[in-house]
């Protein structure tokens, strides 16, 4: 069996998977059978987490195991300390976390995937960015709290003091709602890896390479950056309609799925109502003047703000560099990504896909000597 | 929608002209129309990594200076030999190689993919394989020769003395073998990666971690294994007979795309004769009597000794340890991961495929925490 080449396997299925749905027609996202809108207020990222990993949600009595658990396997090894502090402080994020998620995986013996490995690299990933951002501001590591869930002791670790509740739900809820989403790009990306019976981390690191392009996870901080350069809700439609003479893109807009407003965008555009007024203000004109514009252009195309949009003002008001953007949706996906992991290998069979030659016929090569 | 194929088999995901396997008629191609046949005999591995990356073979004054700028290339940066040591000497190597790979192209913001980049990643692998041999045997790292090729260097700094020159051309001849195969599982997670409009470094690192796999690179060692526990040709029958009625897999057997005798399996299982006469004896033996019980339980299946299975024998007689071969395999498809990733970029298109939900049908409430 061969099949047409598909640019970019769109539509084009490549795993069964129970872990996410994305109904891009109805505008859903759906873990292991809950809609995100009735997990994102209630929910820590530790109860989705269990949920991605094990199937359901847990109980009290399975819930508090794996926060002593998670609690337990924040302290990075020594390869991994020191492998962290080799690199330059002016590095880019999501490079120190591929370089320092390697070293903390590290095996001595191939071992196979399993839930306490996918716990273990879970819980690493924000001691491995606080001790990053703390080193390059010229300040001393914070050792993580056991008593704090994942989120609160994510914003301890980077500024040394405990958030306040508003903010800490804020970041929980991001984390809860970037945990999963379908067969989008890292996620297959670790699957592929997964598929060769590879190890955990190295699932991990592909993904994180595969988070960083722009395309993907590297976008939230251009959507910063766009709406510095717009300056003001009274420059918006003057500077859109310049920048699309100039055929520039508009950030955090367009999806491959979503038919209508995506579910996250929808509960992260209110949450910047409450918590980032100022960036609200700016970002709810610049978001309608791009959709009437995208409209006018694109008639046919549906509604198209997608999640990294409003990402950018919930995670500034949390007060997050804009360059660690990327690695908190990493914080965030890593739970997804092991769970695809999991998924992957139980049920494995290799990916390996067929390519379309597209060069010359064979013939025979020239020796060195006569070529010119 | 078309179904679902396990593993993508049989779905084109990518057009390529950087290799072809003409699985049918049992060809490789690599760019520019050569047959591996023709290559393998003539070519350097620095001349067949210029063919990947530029589509003809190099003159001799274009050669040279490929040689001159990997020769250049070949030490660590600060982060990477920070990264290097810091590891504990008896991690897998794929580990350090992961992760020393990834510190090295650490940067401070994304840059596209270049040639230059893919050539200075080629060049320092070597560096970084020897270096993680050395450190597990307790000796000192070797420097670099800059008067030496690519393969008589790693076999300098892995062992501190000038290979003699049929080891380099067995060596050599391997990293030309391997240097590209299609869309196998590595190079098509460094293009999901590249996709994405990530760096080359993150995509390299994704090509390693899915090469990691014992389905994938991790089988030269498994095939070496095999032949270790059958340990003579008298007593291949005895053991594969058993293993079989085991159900035990025979690694170095199988492949998805050949339906003939792989090319490159044909001119190592060659090679094998003089390079490890012994192990020859050994590995023939089983040969024939693996595809023999292959062949009795499923006669519909094609001829099936895949490159690893000489690869394995081959890379003993060149006086590699066994631990190192997924390295040098690695180190080999180097060039090959990176011409992939620079040809996407001509059309980068995001690969996110679709996924079936099989999963519990959406929309049901979750129970609260305490009522669970």
């Amino acid at each position: 069996m061969s099949t047409e080449y598909v640019p970019g396997l769109e539509g084009i299925i490549a795993a069964r998977t129970e872990i996410s749905m994305v109904d891009g027609a109805n505008g859903r996202l759906v873990y292991r059978g809950y809609v995100i809108a009735d997990l994102a207020e209630d929910m820590s990222f530790e109860e989705v987490a269990h949920l991605l990993w094990q199937g359901r949600l847990p109980t009290r009595a399975e819930l508090d195991a794996l926060t002593l658990e998670l609690a337990g396997w924040r302290t990075l090894t020594g390869p991994a300390t020191t492998t962290l502090e080799a690199l330059p402080s002016d590095t880019d994020p999501m490079d120190v976390l591929r370089s320092v998620v390697s070293v903390q995986g590290v095996e001595h013996k191939l071992e196979k995937p399993s839930i306490p490995l996918a716990i273990h690299a879970t819980a690493s990933l924000p001691t491995i960015l606080a001790q990053f951002h703390r080193r390059r501001q010229g300040l001393e590591p914070v050792k993580p709290k056991a008593s704090l869930g994942h989120a609160a002791n994510y914003l301890y670790m980077l500024n040394g003091k405990e958030s306040s509740p508003e903010l800490v739900h804020a970041l929980n809820t991001y984390l809860v709602l970037l945990a999963d989403h379908g067969m989008n790009a890292s996620t297959f990306t670790a699957r592929v890896i997964a598929s060769t019976e590879s190890d955990l981390a190295s699932c991990l690191v592909g993904a994180i390479g595969a988070l960083k392009g722009p395309a993907h996870g590297g976008a939230p901080s251009a959507v910063m950056d766009q709406l510095e350069q717009i300056g003001s809700a009274d420059n918006a439609e003057h500077w859109m309609r310049e920048a699309r003479k100039r055929k520039i893109r508009f950030m955090g807009f367009g999806h491959r799925i979503y038919r209508t407003y995506d579910p996250r965008a929808r509960i992260l555009k209110a949450m910047c109502e409450r918590l980032n007024s100022k960036f609200y203000a700016l970002a709810s004109k610049v978001e309608e003047t791009a959709l009437a514009i995208l409209h006018e252009e694109h008639p046919e195309r549906p509604q198209a703000t997608n999640v990294e949009f409003y990402s950018a003002g919930v995670l500034q008001a949390i007060g997050l560099p804009t360059d660690m953007f990327p690695t908190t949706f990493a914080v965030s996906r890593a739970a997804g990504w092991t769970a695809h992991v999991l998924e992957q290998s139980a049920h494995n069979r290799l990916i390996r896909p067929q390519s379309e030659y597209i060069g010359p016929e064979p013939h025979k090569p020239v020796p060195l000597a006569e070529r010119s | 929608m078309p179904e679902f194929s396990p593993g993508l088999e049989g779905v084109v995901a990518a057009e390529t002209a950087v290799s072809e396997v003409d699985g049918a008629n049992g060809r490789l191609i690599y760019r520019g129309g050569y047959l591996i046949e023709d290559l393998a005999p003539v070519a350097s591995y620095e001349e067949v990594a210029y063919l990947l990356w530029h589509g003809e073979l190099p003159t001799k004054a274009e050669l040279d200076a490929l040689r001159h700028q990997m020769a250049l290339a070949r030490s660590l940066t600060n982060a990477a030999r920070g990264a290097l040591e810091a590891s504990d000497p008896a991690t897998n190597a794929m580990d350090i190689l992961r992760t020393v790979v990834s510190a090295q192209g650490s940067t401070k913001t994304l840059t596209k993919p270049t040639l230059d980049e893919a050539v200075c990643l080629t060049s320092v692998f070597p560096t970084i394989v020897a270096a993680a041999y050395r450190r597990s045997q307790g000796k000192e790292i070797v420097k670099a020769r800059d008067d030496l090729g690519h393969a008589a260097n790693l076999l300098w700094m892995m062992e501190a003395k000038e290979p003699p020159p049929d080891t380099t051309r067995l060596l050599d001849t391997f990293l030309v073998l391997l240097a590209d195969h299609g869309l196998n599982a590595s190079t098509f997670a460094a293009r999901v990666v590249a996709s994405t409009g990530s760096d080359l470094t993150s995509c390299v690192v994704g090509g390693i971690a899915a090469l990691k796999g014992p389905d994938h690179g991790g089988a030269t060692l498994g095939a070496r294994n095999l032949l270790d526990n059958i340990g003579s040709a008298e007593n291949a029958e005895k053991w594969l007979t058993e293993a079989h009625a085991r159900h035990e897999r025979f690694a170095g057997f199988g492949h998805r795309v050949y339906r003939t005798y792989d090319p490159r399996a044909k001119i190592l299982r060659e090679l094998a004769k003089t390079a490890a006469p012994e192990l020859y004896r050994t590995a023939a033996r089983t040969e024939e009597v693996a595809l023999e019980i292959l062949h009795e339980a499923h006669p519909e299946r094609p001829n099936a000794t895949n490159v690893d299975f000489w690869a394995s024998v081959v890379l003993t007689g060149a006086g590699i340890p066994k631990e190192l071969f997924t390295t040098i395999f690695a180190t080999s498809r180097v060039s090959g991961w990176t011409a992939h990733v620079l040809e996407s970029l001509s059309n980068l298109r995001l690969i996110r495929p679709a996924s079936v939900w099989i999963g519990p049908a959406p929309g049901h409430k979750p129970l609260p925490l305490a009522k669970r």
